[in-house]
């Protein structure tokens, strides 16, 4: 570090000024001086080899010396005599001798010293200088003008302590007023300035000015560099530069306010530009203030920014309408086989930016999610597996589902549709006419019939009441269950059963629906699948989220015996108040394949059924 | 704002006042030590001192200012130091000259002394100021320093009288100090002998503001400090 490698060299230097600037006192006693000077105007002033009066000093203000060059010997064989002669001015008059030095020894050479006997202060003295007995030199002063103080003794300094970093460091530098100085008893009042530099340095930086005799907490990061010379300097005299400095930041401060303060809008722009207020084109804010939002939306409507907020349900609403007002596309496919349709990839790219949110989200969870999308994938390519791994209690059916409603929702042609989602389906039995949801025509179940999808899944149930542990309790499928079972069987049975199952919500498994459709589509569609359902009003499809009845034409003629199948549908995820996302309960069926409707209740619906 | 022609001026106005005042008032405390009529207010004899020291100490910088001032602006070359330097009129005062002398007058004595020399520069003070102002070009660092001088000498003599009072009480001493006669001198028509005569009065008040300030600040270390500053 810097500092340890400090080398303080004890270079003190001092001097004073008590009268600044005037180290002669240009006050000759009756002008002898200069007068003697223009009198006596010898040209040996001129030459250079002339003693003469180098400085005049008083130390301490109780003696003086005064000092002359000795001149060059122009003559070598009568070596010159300097002598020099001082006169006072008494109180009133001078004194009428010239005495000569009462001291040339204690000052040195070429000197003359004056103690403190010889020495009176406020009073005006004259020396002059002989050589040969000719004047050569004289000047005239007064002894505090001529005070120029020892040096300051002691110069020392102690290391308080250094920063963590090491570079900067307190130091306390510590003198001595010098010993001739009487400050003790307030003779003389000395002040000390601090000098330093580099140790390659020439210039010395002043640091502070003192009246004391020590100097603590030096702390500037320039001390750190190794320091050799210290110096210190009495003075007697200072110059305002504080009150200079006070000064200027002052009146720039005053300026500053004026030109704030002042009416000239220019000066006041240039050095306070006013904030800009937020404003939107074409808006008044009085127009806001009287409270006429409908012209302020208009406006606002200019911007494109600005859009009305639409209900995400009535968006979801819209697809759906729009699936339902266009029955001959939905012919070519029952909604079950839309909704069902395999061909995931196509319709999730109909689907784009459509509702990527709704149903989805909503029931899946990030891997069921991926999950479908597997089982989406391997819908071409029949896949047991990832039926099982649907069937087996996630709730991909629902995800799968929603997503195939959507897709279907989303598609006016049903052609996506025509595939029987086969891959879906392989062990479950479509119910592609239990699951159309509009009030198909006959064609339109006959074409469903033909569908005949594996897509079919049974999703369609009807709510009868929510349980308070969250379960949704359906009304009872079974009937219709078992009379889809039996439907092939009994054909005939199944118009009779019509009525009884239409009161109850249908609840199809897929291989009661097959059974259903196989046998007897035509008969079950046509009869009574309308009427009946309409009833209700009760069957909820993931598509029918309008209050248009279900109709699964085709399965009201099957309902002819019941069945006793369980029909409790869990809720799987309740998500008020968009809906209710059903559960897949196992079912002790043969065909077990037993797809869970994903019943997506919407709130309208479920206010329906539980008011 | 009602009248905002008037607000900057106004600020001006303020700043030149405070900034007066700044500069006047450099180490120079501007309060009065006790209010006029203040029976009981003491203020103790040290802060007295200390004030009264660095007012004298301030009105010798002045001085030597203004000397300095006007021996480079109108002496040069006029050769004033080859005429008889006249004595100043308060050599008739028996101040002492050395330390010596000094340290063996009584401290009371020496505070007589001061008070008389500067009673004395009251008036060579006022006409000083009023003639400097009837100069033809006027010179401003002078003029502002005389007057500065003038009011803070009035300030030190209040402070050495009430330091007399706390230090001497009970003795009414008469008012002598030394009359200035040098006016004429400074209203003579020769423009040489009145630069002379204020060459000479300037010189003379370098030189007694010195000595007041010495006496001042041995006189506050041996009373306040008992010799040992």
């Amino acid at each position: 570090m810097h500092l340890w490698q400090l080398f303080l060299t004890l270079a003190l230097a001092s001097s004073s000024d008590a009268f600044p600037g005037t180290e002669d006192t240009p006050a000759p006693p009756g002008g002898a001086s200069q007068s003697l000077q223009r009198v006596h105007p010898s040209p040996e002033t001129n030459s250079s080899g002339k003693p003469k009066f180098t400085k005049c000093r008083s130390p301490e203000l109780e003696t003086f010396s005064c000092h002359w060059t000795d001149g060059v010997h122009h003559d070598l064989r009568s070596p010159e005599t300097v002598q020099m002669f001082y006169r006072k001015r008494t109180k009133l008059e001078w004194t009428e001798e010239w005495t000569e030095c009462p001291d040339y020894v204690s000052a040195g050479e070429n000197s003359c010293y004056f103690n403190s006997s010889y020495t009176s202060i406020w009073i005006l003295y004259c020396v002059k200088l002989l050589n040969n007995g000719s004047t050569v030199d004289e000047k005239c002063f007064s002894v505090e003008e001529i005070v120029q103080p020892d040096p300051p003794i002691g110069l020392n300094w102690t290391l308080l302590n250094i920063s963590l970093t090491g570079i900067h460091a307190d130091i306390q530098v510590k003198w001595e007023s010098p010993p001739s100085a009487d400050v003790q008893k307030g003779w003389i009042v000395l002040e000390y300035e601090l000098q330093y530099k580099e140790v390659n340095e020439t210039q010395w930086k002043m640091l502070i000015i003192r009246k004391c005799g020590c100097l603590t907490n030096v702390r500037d990061p320039l001390i750190d560099l190794p320091i050799i010379w210290m110096k210190i300097e009495s003075r007697d005299f200072h110059f305002p530069w504080l009150l200079i400095i006070i000064f200027v930041i002052f009146g720039l401060t005053v300026m500053v306010f004026v030109f704030i303060f002042s009416e000239q809008q220019r000066i006041k722009m240039l050095i306070l530009p006013p904030v800009p207020v937020p404003k939107i084109k074409g808006i008044d804010p009085a127009l806001l203030k009287a409270g006429k939002l409908e012209e302020v939306n208009t406006i606002l409507a200019i911007h494109d920014s600005y859009k009305p907020e639409f209900n995400n349900d009535d968006s979801w609403v819209e697809f759906i309408e729009l699936d339902i007002d266009d029955p001959d596309e939905k012919t070519e496919g029952s909604d079950t086989d839309r909704l069902l349709t395999i061909d995931l990839q196509k319709s999730l790219n109909l689907l784009g930016a459509k509702d990527d949110d709704s149903g989805r989200t909503s029931c899946c969870e990030p891997d069921i999610l991926d999950t479908e999308f597997n089982a989406s994938d391997m819908c071409d390519g029949t896949s047991e597996v990832a039926q099982t791994q649907r069937l087996k209690g996630e709730v991909d059916l629902l995800c799968l589902d929603q997503k195939n409603q959507i897709s279907l929702l989303s598609l006016d042609t049903a052609s996506a549709t025509q595939q029987p989602s086969a891959t879906l389906v392989d062990e479950s039995k479509p119910s592609p006419l239990l699951g159309g949801s509009e009030s198909a025509p006959q064609a339109s179940h006959s074409q469903l019939s033909n569908l005949s999808s594996l897509a079919n899944i049974d999703f369609y149930a009807q709510v009868s009441e929510i349980t308070p542990a969250g379960s949704v309790v359906l009304s009872p499928g079974q009937k219709l269950k078992a009379g889809m079972s039996q439907c092939d069987m009994h054909p005939e049975v199944v118009s009779p059963g019509q009525a009884n199952f239409i009161m109850d919500n249908a609840y199809f498994c897929e291989a009661d629906a097959k059974k259903c459709i196989a046998m007897a589509p035509h008969v079950q569609v046509e009869s009574h699948g309308e009427p009946s359902f309409n009833q209700e009003d009760s069957y909820i499809t993931t598509e029918s989220l309008t209050t248009t009845a279900v109709r699964s034409g085709p399965a009201e003629g099957a309902p002819s015996s019941e069945m006793p199948v369980p029909d409790y549908t869990s809720i799987h995820i309740v998500q008020s108040p968009q809906g209710l996302v059903l559960n897949a309960t196992a079912l002790p069926l043969p065909d077990k394949e037993f797809f869970t409707s994903c019943g997506y209740v919407s709130t309208d619906q479920l206010n329906k059924i539980m008011p | 704002m009602a009248n905002k022609g008037s607000s900057p001026k106004g600020s001006l106005l303020l700043l030149l006042l405070l900034l007066s005042n700044l500069l006047l008032c450099q180490g120079v405390a501007s309060l009065p030590i006790c209010p006029r009529g203040a029976v009981n207010c003491q203020v103790s004899l040290r802060d007295l001192f200390d004030r009264a020291v660095i007012l004298s100490h301030y009105i010798h910088n002045l001085s030597s200012e203004m000397f300095n001032e006007f021996d480079r602006r109108y002496a040069q070359g006029r050769g004033f130091i080859t005429k008889a330097i006249n004595s100043c009129h308060t050599s008739s005062l028996a101040t002492p000259e050395d330390k010596e002398q000094a340290q063996q007058i009584h401290h009371e004595d020496l505070l007589n002394l001061v008070v008389k020399v500067l009673r004395s520069w009251n008036d060579p003070l006022y006409h000083l100021v009023s003639e400097v102002r009837g100069m033809e070009e006027a010179p401003d660092a002078i003029l502002s320093r005389a007057i500065e001088i003038e009011e803070q000498n009035k300030r030190l003599l209040e402070g050495m009288e009430k330091i007399v009072g706390q230090v001497h009480p009970g003795v009414k001493e008469n008012e002598v100090y030394s009359v200035w006669s040098g006016l004429p001198s400074l209203q003579m028509a020769d423009e040489d002998s009145r630069l002379f005569a204020f060459y000479n009065l300037l010189h003379c008040l370098r030189r007694d503001s010195h000595k007041i300030d010495n006496y001042l600040k041995l006189l506050k270390c041996r009373i306040v400090y008992d010799s040992n500053c």
